[in-house]
């Protein structure tokens, strides 16, 4: 498994943690990624792959006043996202608006939409309703959960509720359910929670120690992905959380993050600390279901990991799927380098 | 006259033919009777046309053969004329003769009705003699015949009179047969009239009788009377009416009773065939409990014989309890096995029971016991092959275990060493063990085993193909790596020790290049039969795939163990990154106190290590004494050398990140994450880089002020000297450390390190400190 070169490029001037597919930008495939620089001016940066594929190109370059600890589009306007930062000694996040046009004008400022100012503690992330149109966000800290209403037309955002998880809790991030707009899961120490927006209540719980982060298969519902530090990835069945459905060895160092493709159920990535891209073949087959040729399960149960890309100097924190090309993924490590791979060749046949 | 079937000659043929036709006016039985002749030129038969005859001839004939014809034919015609003339004057001869003959017994018929009458009249005095005689006589007959009927009865009452006495006298000289006759001979009249005249008589004779039955019956029960006897007796039992068939039903009953006799059980089994070995040295043992089954075991097949002559159809009652045994026999024998047997006892019952079936089969040959047993053989067989194997894992996993729980008192000695050597041991004794047990099951040379002995070997194989991979199965869920299928188990995975773990990997690598040859070999050598009959699906035992299958347990189990101790460090590195607030920290005092117990549980990888892994072939720097005299010096010596790292990483810290960047492109690219070898260097330093690692990765998470990156540096600093002691890899390690400190630098708002001087102090004072509770454990 060799480190592909395939890959493209692109270099930020610091280091950086996130990175985002620009959902709404429905011509291109495009991503957003922020530079976390303590000392230096941070930077929001708009990439454009070329139509051929072949180009990683700026497409506009903004600043930020702070460190970018998360970053998120919103799924209907391609020029509004969302960002958690840090001065260094504490945290805020808001909601930004691309100045109109982008484009040609570099460097230039971004208008702030609204700020989530309802936090005091260590914001986590901010996360979109996945629905396409809701105007609904929902902001964590480590122990508060917020769901906000934004009008981005009146440049305002509304707190909708807000409840506390627990001081024991110390939620560390989450991931909006797509499948059911109002259920939300979150990170914590102990456990994967999932909360009802509706009521603000916890519904369920998986309880997996130290899950650094999870995100729903969009093509199979019920169907959670979450990975750990320590002991790689689970894929996790909602209607029976006791066990996992299935394990895959994850990564040398921490699974830093992990992402379901939103158009090929079985293909999932995960980045980790040791500089790794790993792409996995899992497919939850539940019984009904005849999953592929026995070629494939065979080649499936040989072994889930399809490629790892090794190209990288650095931890891998940023990772996104394109949805607009659902076998594209941008990758981001900590040094600054956006790399674009294509899975193609790994795609499963239809 | 004309039917007269007889052979004649040409003449008289026509003659007869002529004269029929004479005779019989219908003209067509005269041409079927001549049928043979009649044909067209047949002057004979009735269609005969003169002028086509004449035709026909001079067509066909010269002038000379029609001249000797005309001849032939005038001579016929005169012939034919003095024949009839013959026959006329002939016919006419017999006329007269017959008239005369009438006329003469006309004559002799006058005279003879007088000669009738004289002939009545004698009949009819004869006749009358006759009556007179008879009516004479008839008082006379008569008396008689009625004296011969009394006397008849007479003696039929003294016959019934006698009865008893003689019922007796034959009770006596046991003459059964006799007396049954007598009886069933006076039972019709004891039946009609016993309740009269003959009372006494009837109840003397019945109790006789109710003593012979009773004679009877133990005589058929007692085993020690002859065969053709008891037999016998149960005729006579039959022709007294008794209910057999109940007596068979309690015989029977009886047998069936003895069958508990006959049973192996499980707990006397070993009894038996540990006799059966001693008595071969003494023969003092006045009777060993396999010569009494034996014995009880011919006894029953006798029986059986007797039974089977006795009662002819009771064949299907003795067939079921002759299998009934023999499945009684291998169910116990199951029973037996249940438990932990050696194939020498396995052997010695399953000789006894082979004996056992053969003495059966003997008599009851239309049982098929031999083909039953030879099934029921075969499943307890494969049942014994498969126990055998369970046990082996069981014997291991107990090593395994046994040790475990012993493990929190002696922490100290090395414990995980015994446990390997124990384990290797149960692992090589046990398969050996096997070998052995299984040698003695092919030499076997009982009839089922002969046939068997592919099916064996296949067993064999399979068993051992069946073992190492359930044994595979069991290290992972020994330890912990994944979940046993129920959670019944209660043994979460924190509860493992992690040095099981690591035994398990090391043992994994034991079996994988030690044991699987070996059972390879041994197999080749011993057990290769079977392999094509049995299993079309290629041999049962493939080492390649077992050896691959080991070999991937064991990196995994390595890994794991890895993975249960970097966890560890990882828990204990995040409290300490969680816990304080980092933009505020305070001014650094002295090294955290979270780094004696990252180290402390970096010893214990090592001592574990040490214990169980071999050696790697090679170390970069080599400190064979560890004498507390010599670490002041070897620290010593670190300090030197720090120093002149804790300049350059100070300088590093406050040069630009750009140029930071800049010396990773010029530096080499440490590989960090290289696979781990199953030596005790390779262990620990994997470890060791996973978990600087992970310090790496939770300072980026942070912010630090000054103080808090003053704080990391000194306990990074600190850390430098005793990893770079157990580590091989000094340059990664080396990497790792400055790689903290330049995520600290980053993560910091202020970044002034620390002044080297201050630096060392606070680490004297810290290794100063360290050793006084070092000595006041020893101390106390």
């Amino acid at each position: 498994m060799q480190g592909g070169s395939s890959g493209i490029g692109y270099g930020l001037k610091y280091q950086a943690r996130c990175i985002s597919d620009v959902k709404a930008d429905r011509d291109h495939t495009s991503f957003l990624t922020g530079t976390l620089s303590l000392k230096e001016e941070n930077e929001v940066h708009l990439l454009r792959l070329s139509s051929g594929g072949s180009e990683l190109l700026c497409e506009g370059l903004f600043s930020h006043p702070n460190e970018i600890w998360d970053l998120a589009c919103c799924p209907f306007d391609q020029r509004i996202f969302s960002t958690v930062f840090s001065t260094g000694e504490s945290f805020g996040a808001a909601i930004w608006q691309i100045p109109e046009p982008y484009g040609q004008s570099n460097s230039s400022t971004l208008e702030c939409v609204a700020s989530l100012d309802a936090h005091v503690g260590k914001i986590n992330c901010v996360l979109w309703c996945p629905s396409g149109n809701s105007d609904k966000l929902v902001s964590m800290d480590e122990q508060n959960l917020v769901l906000w209403s934004l009008d981005s037309s009146k440049k305002s955002a509304e707190v909708l509720s807000k409840e506390s998880a627990g001081m024991r809790h110390s939620l560390s991030g989450g991931a909006w359910n797509p499948h059911d707009v109002n259920s939300v899961a979150a990170t914590s120490e102990s456990s994967i929670q999932f909360w009802d927006l509706r009521t603000m209540k916890k519904v369920n719980s998986i309880e997996r120690a130290h899950v650094r982060n999870v995100d729903y298969n969009l093509k199979r519902e019920h169907i959670l992905v979450s990975a750990d530090d320590e002991s790689g990835i689970h894929l996790w069945d909602l209607r029976k959380t006791n066990v996992p459905v299935q394990e895959l060895p994850g990564h040398t160092h921490w699974t830093w993050a992990v992402r379901c493709n939103p158009e090929y159920e079985e293909l999932i990535l995960s980045v980790g600390t040791d500089s790794a891209v790993n792409l996995w073949f899992a497919s939850v087959s539940n019984e009904n279901k005849p999953s592929g040729s026995p070629v494939e399960a065979s080649r499936q149960r040989v072994n889930p990991l399809l490629n790892s890309y090794t190209d990288y100097e650095d931890s891998v924190y940023g990772l996104a799927w394109s949805s607009r090309e659902p076998w594209i993924f941008a990758s981001l490590s900590y040094d600054g380098r956006v790399v674009i791979e294509s899975v193609k060749p790994f795609l499963p046949r239809r | 006259m004309a039917t007269e079937a007889a052979p004649m000659d040409e003449k008289a043929k026509r003659m007869r033919d002529l004269l029929s036709s004479f005779y019989a006016p219908d003209p067509s039985i005269s041409t079927s009777n001549s049928s043979i002749s009649a044909s067209f030129d047949n002057i004979n038969s009735t269609s005969f046309d003169a002028d086509q005859y004449m035709d026909l001839m001079i067509k066909k004939s010269n002038l000379e053969v029609l001249l000797q014809r005309h001849v032939q034919m005038a001579a016929e015609i005169k012939n034919l004329d003095t024949d009839l003339q013959m026959l006329v004057y002939e016919n006419y001869n017999k006329f007269i003769s017959a008239t005369d003959t009438i006329k003469r017994m006309k004559s002799n018929i006058f005279g003879m009705e007088g000669n009738m009458d004289q002939l009545l009249q004698k009949i009819m005095s004869v006749q009358s003699r006759s009556d007179g005689v008879n009516t004479s006589l008839f008082e006379k007959r008569e008396h008689i015949e009625k004296l011969h009927r009394t006397r008849n009865l007479l003696r039929k009452v003294q016959f019934i009179y006698d009865l008893p006495a003689r019922l007796q006298k034959c009770i006596k000289s046991e003459a059964y047969g006799d007396a049954v006759r007598f009886y069933t001979g006076a039972m019709p009249i004891l039946k009609v009239y016993g309740d009269t005249s003959f009372q006494d008589c009837r109840r003397a004779s019945e109790e006789a009788i109710e003593i012979i039955i009773k004679n009877l019956q133990t005589k058929l029960f007692s085993d020690s009377e002859s065969i053709q006897a008891r037999a016998e007796a149960a005729v006579l039992l039959k022709q007294l009416d008794v209910p057999v068939d109940s007596l068979k039903a309690k015989l029977l009953e009886k047998l069936e009773q003895s069958l508990d006799g006959l049973q192996i059980k499980p707990e006397e089994a070993s009894k038996l065939v540990e006799h059966d070995d001693s008595s071969n040295d003494t023969e003092s043992n006045d009777q060993h409990p396999a010569k009494i089954h034996e014995d009880a075991v011919r006894g029953f097949s006798e029986a059986m014989r007797a039974y089977r002559e006795i009662f002819p159809d009771s064949e299907e009652r003795l067939f079921k309890l002759a299998r009934a045994l023999t499945a009684m026999h291998f169910e116990n024998m199951e029973l037996y096995i249940r438990k932990r047997v050696s194939a020498a006892d396995f052997l010695g019952i399953f000789r006894i029971i082979w004996e056992d079936v053969v003495l059966m089969d003997e008599v009851l040959p239309e049982a098929a016991l031999s083909d039953l047993s030879a099934e029921a053989a075969q499943v307890t067989l494969k049942q014994f092959v498969a126990r055998t194997f369970s046990h082996l894992q069981q014997d291991i996993s107990d090593t395994l275990l046994k040790f475990d729980i012993n493990q929190k008192e002696a922490v100290e000695g090395e414990i995980l060493k015994v446990i390997l050597e124990a384990s290797q041991k149960a692992v090589l004794q046990g398969t050996t063990n096997i070998f052995q047990d299984f040698r003695q099951l092919l030499d076997e040379n009982a009839g089922i085993f002969i046939k068997m002995r592919d099916l064996i070997s296949g067993w064999i194989q399979k068993g051992f193909q069946d073992f190492f991979r359930s044994l595979e199965a069991q290290f992972l869920v020994l330890s912990g790596k994944t979940s046993a299928s129920n959670d019944i188990e209660g043994k979460s995975s924190d509860k493992i020790h992690a040095g099981l773990i690591l035994v398990l990997a090391q043992l994994s690598v034991f079996i994988e290049q030690k044991v699987i040859s070996r059972v390879t070999e041994e197999i080749a050598a011993s057990f290769s039969g079977g392999n094509s009959q049995a299993f079309e699906n290629g041999p049962a035992f493939i080492p390649g795939e077992l050896c691959r299958v080991f070999h991937a347990a064991s990196e995994k189990l390595l890994q794991h163990y890895i993975d249960t101790r970097t966890q560890k460090v990882s828990v204990l590195l995040r409290k300490r990154f969680k816990t304080p607030n980092w933009v505020k920290h305070k001014e650094p005092r002295e090294v955290h106190m979270y780094v004696d117990m990252f180290l402390h549980e970096l010893e214990e990888v090592g001592k574990e290590v040490k214990q169980v892994l071999p050696q790697g072939t090679f170390r970069k720097h080599k400190r064979t004494d560890s004498n507390g005299s010599n670490t002041t010096t070897s620290s010593r010596s670190n300090t030197l050398h720090s120093d002149k790292m804790t300049r350059s990483n100070s300088q590093r810290a406050r040069s630009q990140l750009f140029e930071t960047h800049l010396a990773k492109l010029f530096k080499q690219k440490v590989e960090i994450f290289t696979k781990v070898e199953f030596t005790q260097e390779s262990v620990v330093t994997t470890t060791v880089k996973l978990c600087l690692k992970s310090l790496q990765e939770y300072v980026r998470l942070q912010t630090f002020n000054r103080s808090g990156f003053q704080q990391i540096q000194l306990d990074i600093q600190f850390l430098k000297a005793p990893l770079k002691e157990t580590v091989e890899d000094e340059a990664a390690i080396d990497f790792l450390l400055d790689e903290v400190i330049v995520a600290a630098s980053e993560r910091c708002l202020d970044v002034i390190p620390l002044e080297p001087p201050i630096l060392d102090k606070l680490i004297q004072a810290k290794l100063a400190k360290s050793k006084e509770h070092n000595n006041n454990t020893v101390s106390s």
